[in-house]
């Protein structure tokens, strides 16, 4: 149990990743965007694709890494150009459209697991440390490392820059913060660069633990949106410990062999039971006006 | 009489699919106070968002400083020196007095000026935006558009929600503002204090200009002003 606890680690790092790439995509810009995985996906498939044809992986990564963001910043221009005005309803439901579509033609380009999948490189499956008997791969410190970093650097950037508070702004106030000066089309579509290069980075950390078949990838939304749940898509820090409890959930679940094959629900069991807690003091009211 | 630093020729603009502002012209000039008065639904606001650039010049052309403005985005127009107090006190509430300040800061605008302008401000400075008084946050939105660094400010009915002792102060920010060289476009919902502090007066009724003219005209004559907003003289029990 312990073993699956910590395997279960690796991927709480990367859950954690994926849940602060939504809450941020949705605090600074004001979209649940459900394309975050599959830009990760494709960025990632670039990059192993590049390999395969002979270029190193400190080379490819980079390039995978600006296909990712060049998708989700295309993706960020058409959301700024043509849905700024409309609610956030709508903007979810564009990128839902865009995932479908993205899921598509990546299983087209990249293959699934029965026309081929990729191998993805995996530099970082040494054992870092011992504890007990169980051992610790380098890519539970990496993947937890990372997360740490993005949490507290992107709260830094935030409280501490004048980029961080125009952005803080823009999240607040999206015309107003237009209205005293601040470019927000430039900064919005700033922000999805910065989404996709991450979210590439991510999927190509967590790859080879789930495989490389591109819709298993790119599904890996649900779980960041579960996490982002968890933070209540505001805060970051709550996003990180929600990240490592739903990998730890997981880890769990696969250890027990009654529930194994289940284990892949653990992320909307989740998104039920905090729909619940939340709404569970609201009147009927306001549970109706959504 | 200096020349105007905003001109608006022939302006058309639209409110989503409708036509809400027709064919207006108006002036604006350095170091003065220009007033739009008008009844709820002339159009005042959509001018002032069209002006802005947060509603569509369908015909007609805005001119800021001799340069037309009326295709740019809304923050190459801020930039370009147009500064704007909406409606309903839009401060960046979960930010401080002086960041709503630092995020808007451009050109030679300067905070101390702000703090200048208001006290009250000064001693709120590391004060999330959210808990001030209202008309604490007014004041900071007026500031915010100051620190911008303005030729002209735009400024929608201040004074909505706020106590009369608390519009009265930011009246005299206006003319403090006007003292600083900075043209003020004022749309306020008390008539009598804006022609108080203007130069010259618009009356837009269903969204034309029907009056132009010195504050002075409108000031002490009641009948015309009422002519004005509503097409007819005031009646006899109006009058009353």
């Amino acid at each position: 149990m312990l073993n699956s606890v910590v395997a279960g680690l690796t991927s709480g790092g990367v859950y954690a990743l994926l849940g602060l790439c939504v809450v941020l995509t949705y605090r600074l810009v004001a979209v649940v965007n459900f394309t975050m995985a599959a830009c990760g996906a494709v960025g990632a498939f670039v990059m192993v694709t590049l390999m395969d044809a002979g270029l190193t992986g400190w080379l490819a990564l980079p390039v995978g890494a600006a296909a990712g963001a060049a998708l989700s910043a295309l993706l960020g221009s058409a959301l700024v150009s043509w849905f700024s005005q409309h609610d956030e309803r709508t903007k979810a439901a564009v990128t839902v459209a865009v995932y479908v579509a993205i899921i598509a033609i990546g299983l087209r380009l990249f293959g699934s697991n029965t026309t081929g999948a990729h191998r993805f490189p995996s530099p970082f499956d040494a054992p870092a440390f011992t504890v007990g008997s169980v051992v610790v791969p380098q890519a539970v410190l990496v993947s937890m490392g990372f997360a740490v970093l993005i949490t507290v650097g992107v709260s830094l950037l935030l409280s501490k820059t004048l980029i961080g508070l125009r952005l803080q702004a823009l999240s607040e106030r999206p015309t107003t913060a237009q209205v005293v000066g601040i470019p927000a089309p430039r900064l919005a579509i700033g922000v999805w660069v910065a989404i996709g290069a991450i979210s590439t980075l991510v999927i190509v950390l967590v790859a080879p633990r789930l495989g490389g078949d591109f819709a298993t990838l790119g599904n890996l939304i649900s779980t960041a949106l579960a996490v982002a749940m968890i933070g209540a898509f505001r805060s970051l820090p709550l996003t990180l410990v929600g990240g490592l409890l739903m990998g730890c959930l997981e880890g769990a679940a696969g250890s027990v062999a009654e529930i194994q094959k289940y284990a892949g629900v653990v992320p909307f069991l989740v998104m039920l039971v905090l729909l619940w807690w939340r709404s569970r003091g609201e009147v009927w009211d306001t549970a109706h006006s959504r | 009489m200096s020349d105007p630093i905003l001109s608006l020729t022939g302006v058309h603009i639209n409110r989503g699919e409708v036509e809400v502002v027709h064919d207006v012209s108006l002036d604006v000039t350095p170091g003065a106070v220009t007033v739009v008065l008008g009844a709820n639904g002339a159009g005042k606001t959509t001018l002032m968002d069209g002006i802005a650039g947060l509603a569509p010049v369908t015909k007609g052309t805005v001119s800021l400083g001799g340069q037309a403005i009326e295709r740019l985005p809304t923050y190459k127009r801020a930039l370009a020196g147009l500064g704007y107090v909406e409606q309903a006190r839009t401060t960046f509430r979960t930010l401080t007095v002086e960041q709503n300040l630092l995020v808007a800061q451009a050109g030679k605008g300067d905070p101390a000026t702000v703090f200048r302008l208001f006290p009250e401000l000064d001693k709120r400075r590391g004060l999330q935006a959210g808990h001030l008084s209202g008309g604490e946050q007014q004041m900071l939105v007026v500031g915010r558009a100051l620190v911008a660094d303005p030729k002209v400010v735009l400024i929608d009915e201040m004074s909505l929600g706020l106590a009369p002792v608390v519009v009265q102060r930011l009246m005299r920010a206006v003319v403090d503002l006007v003292g600083l060289g900075i043209a003020v476009l004022l749309i306020e919902q008390f008539a009598h204090l804006a022609l108080d502090v203007g130069a010259n007066a618009y009356v837009l009724r269903k969204g034309r200009v029907v009056f132009d003219g010195p504050c002075s005209q409108l000031r002490g004559d009641s009948a015309l002003l009422h002519e004005a907003y509503f097409g007819q003289a005031p009646t006899e029990s109006e009058t009353r």
